[in-house]
């Protein structure tokens, strides 16, 4: 008896140790979740939700939003305040970091909490529609985004055949250059193919005595999901490959243009124009010739010390016999399905997305000027010609033409993050480019078989 | 009769008796109750609630009466399927190696060394201290920086003294010893004050007597010093093994789990899991087998007390 009220109190006694452990990996990562290293500008949430609109207003609506950087909400907040006034609404804006986006609409979900506009990722679509999240817009505004924006951006938008939201944001991948390295190594003309792109980053690449590089021709990010996948996507369109077949059901990145397309990110590797050890901050700071980014990072290169005028932009490179493509990607804002007050929600969203009297739309505006991100409505592009069409935007506006909007496919963020690991593999030759893409290819087509369960 | 009376009364006094062992049972349960509403409401019911999620496919936005219903499925993908959860459980292990060896090994060396006649003491074990109290979020931005192969001070500390530079987070094969280094000098200094406590609980006189009996420094560190200071040293192993199994704000912060998944360790992977890809439910079957394998660990823990008891 005595042995086995032992043997109890052991056991309750591990019990009870073992339990804070289990809680501890059960929240692990919610308990201390820091803010995520991101590549855009870090935009804090603010302490408490901002209010705008008439105070005797009967109906009062939740807008979620990653835009809580002070200089942001000074932006944005007269807008808020001049559609509230005329669809006569309160708005409560709600702020959160952009990594913590998914998160805070997941758990407001969960607890019963959702706003009621959302402002969000096109990736996102996929779940967000699949767990009846979104409310389809009016048949109105479905009407007006199909007719105001351009083709990319309503595809981007728009999944299942059914468009959900308004595009606000779009964001273009070009060729980012260097002009005083060109200047200093001979580059008179920027490269247009990839031959041109090996042949420039060649003679941009300097070493220092241990024959380390110093300066790179060229710059592969790397550790950010977008920041690899997105420019070898562009790449690998600009070789004529295709991301997946056209009823979602399997990748075909891993086909011949593709792994000539990671075979060519091996060739600036090999050829000795890459350092991986170098980030978004050594270009800014001039180390580096050329890199592929979206627009939006213009923002940081305008106000790095070197300053704008010492950087230039450039089509995406294309292989022989094809043409450049570029990737884009689209936010949007969208209403919760359980919102009691979607109809005034959406005439808010379209006040906000609606050009006044000739002039640009309230978004275009603060796309503009408080986020230095392009507007995706086609009257916005013109009435803000002149804040859009400086040498460093034009490129990346002119590339929407053709642009193809990042692929919005059920398991998408997985499969992005998983092909960014492999891309990863081959760069630091764990694995050739063929097998890394098939593995990325068998992960992939997992994941849409699953999702299509 | 007098045998019948003596019996009421040994009786009366047994009712009695167990009167106040009733009493004070109701009064020790109820000191008790708030430890054990706290364990319910805090441990146990989430606990049952991560099994019960953990055999569904969740994504948090639908309610859970929606999530479809897998049983072993996920635990089946887990350890059968998934290269990368083996991959992570690894680096978890590998991580918690290091950081036991390593951390333990120079946290008693210190401790060692500041319980001694150092001028200034109260001041170097107040610098040792300090890493621990900063935010490790805040540890890992600076070190990234100090890592950086080309402005890190590291490097540039390697080049002046004419060596080789090196890739530091950069490397697959450099950025775990990396990450590991970053975690030791975090928590040196707080294992440092518990090594302390546990040197100062050995009574002086044994030093005394060995020092009579001509015992060296060596001698009386490995004949003295090691055996008595054996609980603190398991506490500490135990402690430092369970916290290094669930790391997850240093490498997301240094590293984000690369390159190429060197340094992506399972409650990282468990993270973006769950918040990235929306899978809830291979998520908490993650935190379940961990907390198999901390479970493990702390009946091991528990066996080698009672062996020294």
């Amino acid at each position: 008896m005595s042995h086995y009220r032992i043997n109890r109190r052991r056991f309750l006694q591990a019990s009870a140790a073992a339990l804070p452990a289990l809680i501890a990996a059960c929240g692990g990562a919610g308990t201390s979740t820091p803010t995520a290293p991101q590549a855009k500008p870090a935009i804090t949430p603010t302490a408490a939700p901002h209010v705008s609109g008439p105070s005797g207003a009967s109906v009062t609506l939740t807008v979620l939003t990653h835009w809580g950087d002070q200089s942001l909400l000074k932006a944005l907040t007269p807008w808020f305040e001049e559609c509230a006034r005329k669809v006569n609404v309160r708005i409560v804006h709600q702020t959160v970091a952009f990594d913590q986006l998914l998160t805070k609409i997941m758990t407001g979900r969960l607890g019963g909490q959702s706003v009621d506009i959302y402002h969000f990722y096109n990736l996102w679509l996929p779940d967000f529609v699949g767990s009846d999240l979104l409310a389809p817009p009016p048949v109105d505004v479905v009407d007006d985004i199909k007719s105001s924006y351009g083709q990319g951006s309503v595809e981007g938008v728009t999944y299942n055949g059914q468009v959900w939201g308004y595009p606000t944001e779009v964001d273009s991948y070009q060729l980012i250059y260097n002009k005083r390295i060109f200047d200093e190594a001979g580059v008179d003309e920027v490269p247009k193919t990839w031959d041109d792109v090996r042949a420039a980053a060649k003679r941009c690449t300097k070493k220092d005595s241990n024959g380390k590089i110093s300066q790179a021709g060229f710059m592969l990010i790397k550790g950010w999901d977008s920041g690899v996948v997105h420019p070898w996507l562009s790449l690998l369109w600009s070789n004529g490959g295709e991301f997946v077949s056209k009823d979602y059901s399997r990748a075909l990145f891993n086909q011949q243009p593709g792994v000539q397309t990671l075979g060519f990110e091996m060739d600036l590797i090999n050829d000795g124009s890459v350092n991986l050890g170098f980030g978004l901050e050594d270009f800014v700071s001039g180390k580096v010739a050329m890199t592929i980014m979206a627009n939006w990072w213009g923002a940081s290169l305008r106000a790095s010390s070197l300053g704008i005028k010492s950087f230039g932009s450039a089509p995406i490179p294309y292989n022989d016999g094809h043409e450049s493509v570029a990737l884009q990607y689209n936010w949007l804002w969208g209403v919760d399905k359980n919102s009691p007050h979607a109809d005034m929600a959406w005439k808010f969203i379209e006040c906000l997305n609606s050009p006044r009297n000739g002039k640009a739309s309230p978004m275009g505006e603060y796309l503009t000027t408080g986020l230095n991100a392009l507007p995706s409505r086609l009257s916005d592009q013109k009435a803000l010609a002149n804040r859009i069409n400086d040498p460093f935007i034009k490129p990346f506006v002119d590339a929407l033409r053709n642009a193809r909007t990042e692929p919005i496919i059920p398991g998408a963020q997985e499969i992005k993050t998983s092909l960014q690991k492999q891309i990863e593999a081959a760069w630091y030759k764990q694995k050739s480019p063929k097998e890394a893409l098939d593995t990325a290819a068998q992960e992939a087509d997992r994941i849409l078989q699953e999702k299509r369960q | 009769m007098r045998t019948i009376s003596a019996t009421k009364e040994a009786a009366r006094e047994g009712r009695a008796h167990h009167r106040v062992l009733g009493r004070k049972a109701v009064a020790g349960y109820l000191f008790i109750a708030p430890s054990i509403a706290f364990l319910l409401v805090f441990a146990l019911i989430p606990f049952l609630f991560t099994i019960y999620v953990s055999l569904h496919d969740w994504n948090m936005l639908v309610p859970l009466s929606r999530a479809r219903f897998l049983g072993f499925e996920n635990y089946r993908y887990l350890l059968f399927e998934d290269p990368l959860f083996w991959q992570t459980f690894r680096n978890s292990v590998v991580f918690a190696l290091g950081n036991v060896v390593l951390t333990m090994a120079l946290s008693l060396a210190v401790a060692l060394l500041l319980n001694s006649r150092l001028r200034l003491r109260a001041l170097w074990r107040s610098a040792f201290f300090m890493p621990y109290v900063t935010s490790s979020v805040a540890i890992a931005i600076v070190w990234s920086n100090l890592y950086h192969p080309t402005y890190g001070l590291f490097n540039g500390v390697l080049q002046f003294l004419g060596l080789p530079t090196l890739d530091f987070t950069n490397s697959p094969s450099q950025a775990m010893p990396s990450l590991i280094a970053t975690s030791i000098w975090h928590e040196l200094g707080y294992y440092m004050i518990i090594f302390l406590a546990g040197l100062q609980s050995i009574p002086g006189e044994v030093y005394d007597a060995a020092k009579v009996d001509g015992a060296g420094g060596w001698q009386q560190f490995w004949r003295i010093t090691l055996p008595l200071l054996r609980p603190t040293i398991l506490f500490v192993a135990v402690i430092i093994t369970l916290s290094s199994l669930q790391v997850f704000d240093l490498p997301f912060i240094l590293t984000n789990g690369g390159p190429v998944n060197s340094t992506n360790t399972l409650v990282l992977y468990m993270y973006q899991t769950a918040f990235q890809f929306l899978r809830m439910g291979r998520a908490t079957a993650m935190a379940i087998l961990l907390f198999v394998v901390v479970f493990a660990m702390t009946l091991i823990q528990l066996r080698l007390l009672r062996e020294r008891e």
